[in-house]
């Protein structure tokens, strides 16, 4: 059966600095990874991969079985990966909901001409990682970042991912977002998504991962059932070190 | 389509088309002249709101754009006696490898960086016509006699206003569906429509054949309708202004702003003209849209609709 995503010996150079050293892993379909790692381990610089925002310096990454190293970054999308920024990146002068369209839109500029917004679907996404109907027209200044980070949900999953990336989802969230975010994510574990997590906040990520892959200085240094991992002595090392 | 239209757009639209259209019946011949120039500035304001005022990619170079179709579709008709009904999509089209070529350097650099390359566009061009085949170009006294279109300041009006509200209207309609929104997020930040899975340069390539489209479209009517080409005037950066200007008095990424921009500015610079008849001019206008520009940086047509929300509150509640 072909995986999800397959990613075989991938190097990153950043001049002298290996960020990605040799890392290979597999998802499954279905399943929900915790991906963790002290700062500054090479977490984001994989997702970054993964989508084609940076060009990794050797090794292979496939998804459902399509080597996507030549493919843009839309290209990955329509293949089914898609991801959430740790520093969100919205569009500053739109809506919520006019965020959420753009996450939407094919990319076929005839079909943006020709076919109109899917405004019920911009709501169904926008209300379901948890905005309330006031924050719809709402733009991104006057948003919390717990507010942003759910719009970086909400635009993700509108790209009608199969994989979701998620960095730092819970980064700057209050419990009660956390639990609505949480919620989400498991909703959608149980309609079959895979997900690659990074968290810091581990007992947050503890309930929403099958398994775990830890690293440290962009290698793997840890891989398995999210208590083995946080348990091995490494791991807790490289935590405890930095 | 999802365009989202009213009934007061269609009121307001048909309403500005009825006053425009009686025009020629109340105001002097002399006032119509500087409304065709008003029309022709609103063409390529739009051009340039299609391009700047949306994705955020400025362009200083616009003459070069508007001179591909200036100077083809004179070269053709005046020296190879092409009919203007031939000349003018050729140049239309040659225009829109023009703007293929100006998104070139869009690919790699943007912002102030793209602004310069472009205005580099243009004077490129302003060298070439210069040097390359004088004979077809005119070299630096450009060219006169080419046919023109229409005779009388009347005739000049409507042909001017029927082009300008054509590509006006559907440029706003163009504008008010999906492609606008994509395109201003374009602006806002490139690599999040990447991560939206929508290809910027694609949608930056069709920015620039639009804008070039329409430019090319207007510098040959333009030029048909002046029947000689000065290529100190049209590559010149006070000209450059003026488009940009216009487009941002009125209300950049509007397309009805910049129209009403170019109408308020080319009235303007008509109205100083006893007073400052030199360059002078540049300054007193400069001064003006920046006052505009402090008041409401949005423009004209920010001012307006705000006034056209408090109507509509005390009007209908739908
Ligand atoms: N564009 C870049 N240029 C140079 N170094 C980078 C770049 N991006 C990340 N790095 C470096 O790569 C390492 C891994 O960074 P990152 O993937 O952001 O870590 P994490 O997400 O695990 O905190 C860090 O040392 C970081 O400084
Ligand atoms: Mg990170």
């Amino acid at each position: 059966m072909t995986k999800p995503l397959s990613i075989k010996n991938l190097v990153k150079n950043f001049g002298g600095l290996t960020a990605t050293d040799d890392i290979s892993f597999d998802l499954n379909e279905g399943q929900s990874t915790g991906l963790i790692g002290p700062n500054g381990a090479g977490k984001t610089t994989i997702f970054s991969q993964i989508m084609g925002e940076y060009r990794q310096t050797s090794g292979t990454i496939e998804l459902y079985g399509t080597e996507i190293s030549k493919l843009s970054t839309p290209a990955r999308i329509r293949l089914g990966v898609s991801r959430t920024y740790q520093v969100p990146r919205p569009f500053a002068e739109f809506t919520v909901l006019e965020n959420v369209r753009v996450g939407l839109m094919p990319d076929s500029i005839w079909k943006m001409i020709t076919e109109s917004p899917n405004v019920d679907r911009e709501i169904e996404l926008a209300l379901s990682v948890g905005f309330s109907e006031s924050d719809l027209r709402r733009t991104p200044d006057e948003l919390s970042m717990g507010d942003l980070r759910k719009l970086e949900m909400a635009r993700t999953m509108a790209t009608n991912p199969r994989i979701m990336l998620l960095d730092e989802v819970f980064a700057g969230l209050t419990v009660g977002e956390i639990d609505q975010i949480a919620k989400l994510i498991q909703k959608m574990r149980s309609e079959n998504m895979t997900f690659l997590i990074v968290s810091h906040d581990l007992k947050a990520l503890e309930p929403l991962v099958d398994d775990a892959i830890a690293i440290n200085y962009g290698k793997v240094i840890a891989q398995g059932s999210f208590a083995s991992v946080i348990s091995d002595k490494a791991v807790r090392t490289s935590y405890l070190g930095t | 389509m999802g365009l989202g239209l009213r009934w007061y757009h269609f009121a307001l639209w048909a309403g500005f088309i009825l006053v425009m259209a009686l025009m020629p019946e109340f105001v002097s011949k002399g006032t119509l002249r500087t409304m065709i120039f008003a029309n022709f500035l609103a063409i390529f304001a739009i051009s340039w709101d299609v391009l700047s005022g949306r994705t955020g990619y400025i362009s200083f170079g616009h003459p070069f754009l508007i001179g591909i179709g200036a100077y083809t579709t004179a070269i053709l008709t005046k020296r190879f006696d092409v009919p203007v009904e031939y000349a003018i999509p050729a140049a239309i089209a040659m225009t829109m490898v023009g703007g293929t070529i100006m998104f070139l350097p869009a690919l790699r650099i943007k912002g102030s960086y793209f602004a310069l390359v472009s205005l580099a566009f243009m004077e490129l061009i302003y060298q070439l016509v210069q040097v390359i085949r004088p004979d077809l170009t005119g070299g630096t006294r450009g060219m006169s006699g080419i046919v023109t279109l229409t005779r009388g300041a009347a005739n000049g009006y409507y042909l001017s206003f029927s082009l300008m509200i054509i590509v006006a209207l559907s440029m706003w309609l163009l504008m008010r569906t999906r492609l606008g929104t994509a395109l201003s997020a374009i602006a806002m930040n490139e690599e999040s429509v990447k991560g939206s899975g929508l290809s910027p340069t694609k949608l930056k390539l069709f920015a620039f054949m639009t804008s070039a489209f329409v430019a090319g479209l207007g510098g040959a009517f333009y030029v048909h309708y002046l029947g000689s080409i000065a290529p100190r005037a049209l590559f010149d950066i006070n000209f450059v202004f003026t488009i940009i200007v216009a487009t941002l008095i009125g209300g950049a990424s509007t397309i009805v702003g910049p129209m009403f921009g170019a109408f308020f500015l080319t009235f303007l610079l008509e109205y100083l003209r006893p007073f400052l008849p030199g360059a002078e001019r540049y300054l007193i206008y400069g001064a003006i849209a920046l006052l505009l520009y402090m008041y409401q940086p949005k423009g004209l047509y920010h001012i307006f609709m705000s006034q056209l929300d408090r109507f509509k509150k005390s009007g209908d509640d739908d």
